[in-house]
């Protein structure tokens, strides 16, 4: 039941409210946003969504282009590879890998890089300049050559491509936290609940953590388009998902083989990446702009 | 303010810089004739391994070089197989078969490189220390590649040829402890070249042996320049060639692994001719470009490494053949433009055995043998892929992925392994595989050269039976097809031969397939054979066709 | 300066420590045998090994150990590739100069079409032109380069035959090796079709540099952009437009130059971005750079490729990073107080 306002009191929205209506004003934002929802509910449903198996071959339909084509099939929308596979189905499979562990990996490394980042904030002296070094020189290195170079060490493999771009996010997560909370140490209202007697660790979670936490979602959305980047061109680079994953970076690496007799195999895997990062990117967009202008009034 | 305006200057001189060398693409055609057109570029599909083909038997090396630096005893006709005049310009057989004297040509020079000139023409010395490396074991030049001269090890050419003799300046006889069917044809055979004694006797002088390999001086029609690893060979025309030639004025091999890499550089125009094209319709629906094919005999397999577990056990080897599906292979990986292979011997060649049948596609037996193998609960498995794109296996990646899909069926998974091609065949002859997807291409036609290379026990040893696999009734049946040239009499022997392969399984034959090769109209002339490798000296660059 | 000269220094050696204790301790991350990782000779026999053990001072402390290989890198001692059994010394030393001159030439295209289109933006802040390139800009930065690089061969090379798909020259022009650089080189060789050699050269260098700079154009548009607004709401711009100078005038005289500072500051950091593009692309191209060279040398597990690569890549990286910071310390005086990099 609604409740009846009794006071005639101007209702003052809370910051989060704030920020969802300044980022619905974007209309191009809002469209990547839906469409980001539905990346999600793919990444998700994929196995419900899809037709066929993502590794199933269909022998006798080979290289069927895509169903608008004279000699495609309605039941391959959109053609299958070289082994009779339904690219369809390998990309909406493939959502799960590309995009949907692009998530994950930027869940783990924002947990872990904002620990280690609170912790190092509170360290002073020779230990905090070291760290500031390491941190320089990682910094410095390209992300995806670091990639490249961890799962060197560690093998080819998913699961190895995911603990790589984990450990190459990670210290952007512990860069941009440390800077934050040292900033905002320097505040009054923190000396105030200092004053008050509070410990390291409550002024941490009760009074820094809600006034950074904008930073690190802007990192975050940084984070996430160059994680999805990432995975696939270490899939495409042979590095990242074994052979038969349906990852969008590996698909496009399996299609260059055929890009001069089939080579819708070579367009949709790139347009599903790209769309995947331009979605990705404009919703960070939205974000980062909302916060600004939440911030601003 | 000073220093931002020497930034913005800094800039601007860049800028020009960027301009001018737009602008001199426009304006770079002073020179009469451009080099390009000068030239011809053959796009290959992998590195050579050495430049002496006595010492190799991979198709990729033996067209690099074969052809191109050397010339042989005597040569195919192009045409009907037939054995034709080369260096030797007659040759006579004893009624016996054993003594075989051939008279050469007296006007064949050598190259003449930055690192040798000759002093005379090619005479018998040469022809008898070409052949010498091979059989003496005391020879510096034997030694220096540790004996390895695989094509020879494998016909057991040693314990054919009793001895060479110079009868004079031109003129050669061979005496032959047996009479042998295939003699002729091992002589024709690509790997039979004839090397300078007088360079070989100059690097003696050094100590310096093994640059015989590796810094080639031979008799045909281009010379050796430079190579740079991995990456080209580059030849220049041998301007006292004795025979036909055209006048390109260098050859280039451009070596391009990457099979769409190949295939675009063929349609953008940096290459006149490319090695094994990975698609053929952009080719045929080019009407500046045209595909060749040629009939080889050959064959794609499978083989299995019988040295050690669990292709020592044949009953996997058996289960394996009844899971792979051959007819999804030919047509994903040949697009149905292959034949699906029942023996190593392809159905073209006289001695084949019709009543010869598949292993069945049979995946339920196949468990069932698995289980009696001893591995119910399935196993893992490597299987290597050979990198390269060759007439008889164009993408063995692609069949490594189908053959692991029919065999995770069947419990196996299946890890494909692949590496970069010298090294490939580096690690294959030490035996490091458990499995392998490779092929083989005929030498010359006689049918012994599907057996011997590939599954007798002397092959064994030197590596080019991948399989490792040696049985003695198996080489017996060999030996006594060789002893007779009654056609009849040697057919019944291979068809015995091919039962016990069809037995033992020690490779499983998947497919034989033509050869394609694809090239730009301007040139002409016929480059591909049926045996061995190409010849880049049979073509025309006609200039006027432009690019 | 002084203090500012030291403290990159500082910040040098300690980077340069690090990357050699990285490529050190990689040895024996790598599977197999340490001492064949690091020396990279796969064949070799009992008296070979006992050799290298004593030169790598395998008997001695880690630490030892540690100040030997620096001591064998700095000489130039490399060791062998496991694969084709070259000293990587020579190896790199052609590899890297291909790698330099495609990404020099594609940092100057980013940087020649990607600053003014961002200026431009900026003036035009919040007006159609700006969200029209801004729009551009998210799509070029969103756009995967290894499909941006196939989709070019394809349109530029074989549909519209401009452009050579793959390779830094064509292979029937020898060209003397001197500095490394192609194009230098073809310019002092003395051969009969250097003309000929450069221009191909050049149509070479131009569409992977191209592919190479399209990500890097979309942030230096968004660099200089940002860079402008600020610029334009600084009190010395408004001071300038009080004194009655047109727009014009105040932005030709006075911002730009302005903003170019603070886009030089990034310069470091997008040359890295860059460089990771550029290992894509070298492979997409087929370009004989260190960028594929180390890929290839991964699919082939050539060890103490991976090892040595990795540290001459990451140094080259970051001696640019500190030149840019250089240029910056020195075009801002502002800038050189600043402890740490950005």
């Amino acid at each position: 039941m609604a409740r009846d306002k009794i006071y005639l009191e101007e209702e003052f929205p809370s910051p989060i409210v704030q920020f969802w209506l300044e980022f619905r004003k974007l209309s191009i934002v809002n469209v990547a946003f839906v469409s980001f929802l539905v990346l999600v509910f793919i990444a998700i449903f994929s196995p419900i969504l899809a037709p066929y198996s993502p590794t199933d071959s269909h022998i006798d339909s080979l290289l069927m282009p895509p169903s608008w084509n004279n000699e495609g099939s309605v039941s391959f929308l959109l053609g299958t590879d070289q082994l009779g596979r339904d690219i369809l189905s390998r990309l909406l499979h493939g959502t799960s890998l590309t995009f949907g562990l692009s998530f994950v990996v930027v869940v783990i490394s924002l947990v872990v890089g904002v620990v280690i980042g609170s912790f190092s904030a509170l360290t002073k002296g020779v230990k905090s300049s070291v760290l500031n070094h390491l941190l320089d020189v990682v910094l410095s290195i390209p992300s995806l050559l670091l990639a490249i170079i961890i799962v060197a060490i560690l093998g080819p493999g998913i699961e190895n491509t995911i603990w790589a771009i984990v450990m190459v996010l990670i210290p952007q997560f512990v860069h941009v936290t440390r800077n934050a909370i040292k900033e905002e140490y320097k505040k009054d209202y923190v000396l105030a609940s200092k004053l008050d007697g509070a410990n390291n660790f409550r002024i941490l979670t009760y009074s820094i953590f809600p006034n950074i936490l904008e930073k690190i979602v802007t990192q975050a959305t940084f984070a996430q388009s160059a994680a999805i980047i990432d995975i696939a061109a270490l899939g495409f680079l042979g590095l990242g998902a074994p052979i038969p994953m349906p990852e969008w970076g590996a698909m496009l690496s399996d299609g260059i083989d055929l890009f001069y007799i089939a080579p819708w195999t070579i367009y949709f895997p790139g347009m599903a990446i790209f769309i995947a990062v331009l979605i990705t990117n404009l919703v960070g967009e939205g974000i980062r702009h909302s916060i600004k202008e939440v911030k601003e009034n | 303010m000073k220093k931002n305006r020497r930034l913005i200057h800094f800039q601007l001189s860049y800028t020009w810089a960027i301009a001018t060398c737009l602008l001199l693409i426009g304006c770079s055609t002073d020179e009469d004739i451009s080099l390009r057109e000068k030239s011809i570029i053959y796009c290959s599909e992998g590195s050579p391994e050495s430049f002496n083909p006595q010492t190799v038997t991979s198709g990729t090396t033996i067209d690099a070089i074969a052809n191109q630096l050397y010339n042989r005893l005597i040569t195919y006709n192009t045409e009907d197989n037939s054995i034709v005049p080369a260096i030797a310009k007659s040759w006579h057989v004893t009624r016996d078969g054993k003594k075989v004297t051939f008279y050469l040509r007296k006007d064949i020079p050598f190259h003449q490189t930055r690192y040798f000139t000759p002093t005379r023409g090619l005479n018998a010395d040469d022809v008898l220390f070409s052949f010498n490396r091979i059989l003496d074991k005391e020879s510096k030049y034997h030694q220096v590649v540790a004996g390895n001269f695989p094509y020879f090890q494998n016909v057991n050419f040693g314990g054919l040829v009793n001895k060479i003799e110079k009868i004079n300046d031109y003129t050669v006889r061979f005496s032959l402890n047996y009479p042998d069917a295939s003699f002729l044809a091992h002589l024709a055979s690509t790997y039979a070249v004839i090397l300078s004694k007088e360079y070989a006797d100059q690097l003696s002088l050094a100590s310096n042996e093994k640059q015989i390999d590796q810094l080639p001086i031979g008799t045909g029609p281009y010379k050796y320049q430079e190579y740079k690893t991995g990456s080209l060979i580059r030849y220049y025309k041998h301007p006292d060639y004795w025979q036909e030639t055209n006048d390109a004025q260098q050859v280039v091999f451009d070596i391009t692994p990457n099979n769409s890499g190949r295939l675009a550089k063929l349609l953008a125009g940096e290459c006149d001719l490319v090695a094994y094209p990975i698609a053929h319709q952009p080719i045929i629906n080019n009407p500046n470009l045209t595909l060749e094919s040629v009939t080889s005999l050959n064959v794609a397999y499978l083989g299995f490494n019988t040295a050690k577990p669990p292709f020592n056990n044949k009953m996997v080897r058996r289960a394996v053949a009844h899971a792979i599906n051959k007819k999804a292979i030919i047509d994903a990986v040949y697009f149905g433009r292959a034949e699906a292979a029942t023996s190593v011997l392809p159905q073209s060649s006289w001695a084949y055995d019709n009543s010869l049948t598949h292993h069945m596609y049979d995946p339920e037996l196949a468990k069932q043998l698995l289980t009696q193998a001893g591995y119910p609960n399935g196993l893992t498995i490597d299987v290597w892929a050979m990198p390269v794109r060759r007439a008889y296996n164009p993408d063995a990646l692609t069949m490594a992925k189908l053959i692991q899909s029919d065999l995770q069926q069947i419990g196996i998974s299946v890890n494909i392994i692949s590496y970069e091609w010298v090294t490939f065949l580096r690690r294959l002859s030490k035996g490091e595989h458990q499995s392998v997807l490779l092929g083989w291409s005929a030498d010359h036609p006689d049918p012994d050269n599907f057996f011997s290379p590939l599954l007798s026990c002397a092959s064994a040893e030197t590596g080019s039976n991948r399989a490792f696999w040696c049985n003695q009734a198996f080489d017996d049946i060999l030996s006594d097809a060789l002893s007779t040239t009654n056609p009849n009499q040697r057919k019944a022997f291979y068809s015995q031969a091919m039962a016990i392969v069809k037995e033992e399984i020690p490779l499983f034959p998947i497919a034989h397939s033509k050869r394609y090769q694809g090239k730009a109209n301007y040139i002409s002339g016929k480059s591909l054979d049926a045996f061995g490798g190409i010849h880049l000296g049979n073509i025309q660059r006609n200039v006027e066709g432009g690019e | 300066m002084l203090i500012f000269t030291l403290r990159r220094l500082n910040l040098f050696i300690f980077t340069i420590f690090l990357l050699t204790v990285l490529s050190f301790s990689l040895a024996f991350l790598f599977p197999g045998d340490a001492l064949v990782n690091i020396s990279g000779q796969v064949s070799a026999n009992q008296e070979v090994l006992a050799e290298l053990a004593q030169s790598y001072g395998k008997d001695q402390s880690i630490f030892n150990q540690y100040v030997i290989y620096v001591g064998k890198v700095f000489s130039g001692d490399f060791g062998v590739s496991m694969i084709s059994d070259l000293p990587l010394l020579d190896v790199i030393s052609t590899l890297l100069p291909a790698t330099v001159e495609l990404s020099l030439v594609a940092l100057l295209i980013a940087m020649v079409l990607g600053i003014p289109i961002g200026f431009i933006a900026a003036i035009r802040h919040r007006k159609n032109s700006d969200n029209i390139i801004l729009s551009i800009a998210m799509i070029g930065y969103s756009v995967p380069v290894f499909w941006v690089g196939l989709m070019a061969i394809q349109l530029f090379s074989i549909e519209l035959s401009m452009f050579p798909s793959a390779g830094q020259i064509s292979p029937v022009y020898e060209i003397e090796r001197q500095y490394g650089i192609l194009l230098i080189d073809i310019l002092l060789s003395d051969s009969n079709y250097k003309w000929q050699a450069f221009s191909d050269a050049t149509s070479h260098l131009i569409l992977p540099a191209a592919v190479i700079a399209l990500a890097p154009a979309t942030i230096f548009i968004r660099l200089a952009r940002t860079a402008m607004l600020e610029v334009l709401e600084t009190p010395y711009i408004r001071a300038a437009k009080a004194k009655g100078l047109s727009f014009a005038q105040v932005v030709y005289s006075h911002a730009i130059r302005n903003a170019l500072i603070m886009i030089v500051r990034h310069i470091g950091l997008q040359f890295a971005n860059l460089i990771t593009i550029a290992m894509i692309t070298e492979v997409i191209f087929s370009w004989p750079g260190i960028g594929r060279w180390l890929i290839e040398s991964i699919y082939q597990r050539d060890y103490t490729a991976i090892q040595i690569g990795l540290l001459v890549l990451s140094s080259f990286i970051f001696i640019v990073h500190i030149l840019s910071d250089f240029l910056y310390a020195a075009l801002n005086p502002l800038a050189r107080g600043k402890k740490y990099g950005s």
